[in-house]
């Protein structure tokens, strides 16, 4: 079923959108909770709790890019998640090691950063990210966006772990170098 | 910690990277992609267009696409009969024109030459960048009269008006920088079903061969319309704005207001800007028009319009829900509504201006450079008063697309769509004399989107037109390729031959178009 069929079904309120969502991006939003996660209990949950949400955000939300859309709340699902499982020591460590990984991309301080909106940030990011290669970007967003293993970026892009870890040190130095020309504080 | 909130900052990056980063299958499948607003509605069609593609190569794996064993094919051939047609590309980024004039008859002869530079760009990271072409359109204009003619010069360009800055387009004439402005051409696609042959108009369909330009072009009319003035009519209107929005924002992170009201739908045609929700019953009359109120943080429109044409919508309830399913009212969302008598030409003058405003905001902030500046309001508002002429529902047939009246498409649609822009310059050629004048401007690639399992995915496709939509008469035209290193030819029919040095050919006047593949050496 098309997009647009199953914001269709969200619109008049009619539950087989919520199957139709699943039958179609289950899967990719599983993966993303289990890639911050490591526990399938807590991402079968935030991906019901994705269902939800969407159900009450359609209408009136009529996303462009539906899977982005589910991607994001899944996302931040997750990222509370794992902030209640790490105060509760339970879980795997893959959303430390993203963590530490974008410590390098966190500018100094130098006591003139702006104090910005996080939307602003991000479009800063954007328009960053926008200036890399297509290949430093995709590598950089499949890892620190859809949290995916340096090994199956690797896989999915068809070249080596060596050249996925040195494309995100370039891209996390260079980040980390933007922000902080940009001024902006986390 | 900081790092969470980056990671929860990198959540909110633009949908269209988040959509490349999932649909690369690698580094080659990664296209340039267009800009902000376009993309808004692109990235919800890529896997639409990916799955179609597919649909369509799987069904037809021959039809209009070229394999390696055309006889058309090879940068060492001269190309064949010169009739292959090529190429059709999932994604075409139309020709180079030849130049033309605003008079019918100018009485000069024109001898051309295109040449392509395929000298390589960079990103920003420095990593080399094989995508597109440096296109100069150069042509000497001679008068044999015994008096001077000045002519109103069109250089058409196919492009829409968001990509239009990043074409960097210039002219010269014998050497000097002459400026331009730009007329522009309507729409130049047409619409088509949303993946069922039920006959609806719900997609865009914008040309997708040469052919769709040549049936635009031939007759001049497509022109004409460019060089009038739009103005938008003086239709008397009721206009319902809401300002000063106000909801429990910390309780209920979707807050929605919604206002509703009565219609005879006979009698009254509603339009909206800013609702994110529109619910009727046609049968009752009844319309429910919804918005999340505004809370500073998403990044959405504050100019929020009701308008009605015809009779009056009348009395309307404001109620305010916890989410856009409109089901649980809440208390503690308000909003100040205020009611004008006014024209069409006034609300779409608001609203083009509070457009402009929040995209030049936005693309400033984003380092993208505005179409605005090329694009006078005055423009702006007849292109947008032109779709809702020609397709919307002040339209004999509307298309199905903005059969809602949500004029938030239109402003945004009017920007991105597809049409012919014409560089307009004035050129004075001597009694006797010569004068060289030359359109520049960087090209989009065709080419075959990297999810489309097509084989032509990596291809460049270009080509040109010698005489569609020309007023001139030529005497010859060459075509001319440099900084072919980088390059090899897969398909032509235009005869280069770089092994052998051949980069430089003349076209036969009677061919109406020439086409040239080239695939990308690697680095």
């Amino acid at each position: 079923m098309e997009d647009a069929e199953i914001i269709d079904l969200y619109w008049r309120r009619d539950q087989r959108a919520i199957d139709e969502t699943h039958g179609k991006y289950g899967g990719f939003l599983t993966g993303i909770a289990w890639n911050i996660l490591r526990s399938h209990g807590d991402a079968e949950e935030c991906v019901n709790d994705t269902y939800l949400r969407t159900w009450n955000a359609i209408p009136p939300a009529r996303p462009s890019a539906f899977r982005a859309w589910l991607g994001r709340i899944v996302r931040n699902l997750s990222l509370n998640r794992w902030k209640q499982s790490r105060t509760a020591k339970r879980g795997g460590d893959g959303m430390e090691v993203l963590l530490g990984e974008l410590d390098d991309c966190v500018p100094e301080p130098h006591g003139t950063e702006k104090a910005m909106e996080d939307q602003e940030i991000a479009s800063l990011i954007s328009a960053f990210l926008r200036r890399q290669s297509p290949e430093s970007r995709v590598i950089f967003l499949r890892r620190y966006w859809y949290g995916q293993s340096v090994a199956d970026i690797a896989a999915g892009m068809n070249c080596g772990e060596g050249k996925v870890k040195s494309a995100l040190f370039r891209t996390r130095k260079a980040l980390r170098t933007y922000l902080e020309q940009e001024e902006v504080f986390l | 910690m900081k790092a969470e909130r980056l990671f929860q900052i990198l959540g909110l990056v633009d949908e269209s990277l988040i959509e490349e980063a999932d649909t690369a299958s690698s580094p080659a499948a990664v296209q340039r992609r267009p800009s902000w607003v376009r993309l808004l509605a692109a990235a919800a069609c890529l896997a639409v267009i990916c799955a179609g593609a597919w649909g369509l190569w799987q069904s037809n794996p021959g039809a209009g696409t070229g394999s390696p064993g055309d006889a058309a094919l090879a940068g060492g051939e001269s190309g064949g009969d010169g009739h292959s047609p090529g190429t059709t590309f999932l994604s075409y980024a139309g020709p180079v024109f030849p130049l033309t004039t605003a008079e019918a008859d100018t009485g000069l002869t024109a001898e051309r030459t295109v040449t392509w530079d395929f000298a390589p760009g960079s990103y920003e990271d420095g990593s080399p960048r094989q995508w597109g072409a440096q296109v100069t359109d150069s042509y000497t204009l001679t008068n044999p009269t015994d008096g001077g003619v000045t002519i109103n010069a069109l250089y058409p360009v196919p492009t829409s008006w968001l990509d239009f800055p990043g074409l960097n387009a210039a002219v010269t004439v014998d050497g000097g920088d002459a400026g331009f402005s730009v007329l522009s051409g309507g729409y130049a696609g047409g619409f088509r079903d949303a993946g069922e042959p039920d006959g609806s108009t719900w997609n865009l369909a914008p040309p997708d061969e040469w052919a769709d330009y040549q049936a635009l072009l031939a007759d001049g009319e497509y022109l004409s319309r460019a060089m009038e003035e739009t103005a938008v009519p003086e239709v008397p209107v009721t206009v319902y704005r809401f300002t000063d929005f106000a909801a429990p924002h910390e309780e209920y992170n979707a807050a929605t207001q919604a206002v509703t009201f009565t219609i005879d739908p006979e009698a009254t045609t509603v339009l909206s800007y800013g609702f994110n929700g529109v619910s009727w019953d046609t049968d009752r009359g009844w319309c429910q028009y919804s918005y999340f109120v505004p809370d500073g943080v998403r990044r959405e429109t504050e100019t929020k319009v009701l308008i009605a044409l015809g009779d009056d919508i009348g009395d309307y309830v404001l109620q305010g829900y916890a989410d856009g399913g409109c089901d649980q009212e809440i208390d503690g969302v308000s909003c100040t509504v205020t009611r004008r008598e006014t024209t069409l030409a006034d609300v779409l003058d608001l609203l083009c201006r509070a457009y402009q405003a929040e995209f030049e905001q936005f693309s400033l902030g984003r380092g993208q450079e505005s179409p605005f500046r090329y694009l006078s309001q005055a423009q702006y508002q007849g292109l947008v008063w032109q779709l809702l002429e020609q397709y919307g529902l002040f339209s004999d047939t509307p298309k199905d697309r903005y059969s809602d009246g949500r004029l938030d498409e239109i402003l945004m649609e009017a920007l991105s769509q597809e049409r012919v822009l014409y560089l307009s310059f004035p050129v004075t050629v001597p009694a006797g004399g010569s004068v060289t004048v030359a359109a520049s401007f960087w090209k989009e690639p065709s080419y075959d989107y990297g999810c489309s399992g097509s084989e032509n995915v990596g291809l460049q496709g270009y080509d040109l037109v010698t005489a569609l939509g020309s007023t001139l008469e030529f005497t010859g035209q060459t075509a001319a390729l440099v900084n072919t290193d980088t390059i090899e030819i897969v398909r032509q029919n235009l005869g280069f031959d770089l092994e052998n040095g051949v980069a430089q050919v003349s076209l036969d006047l009677a061919e109406p178009r020439y086409y040239l593949e080239i695939r990308p050496l690697e680095g």
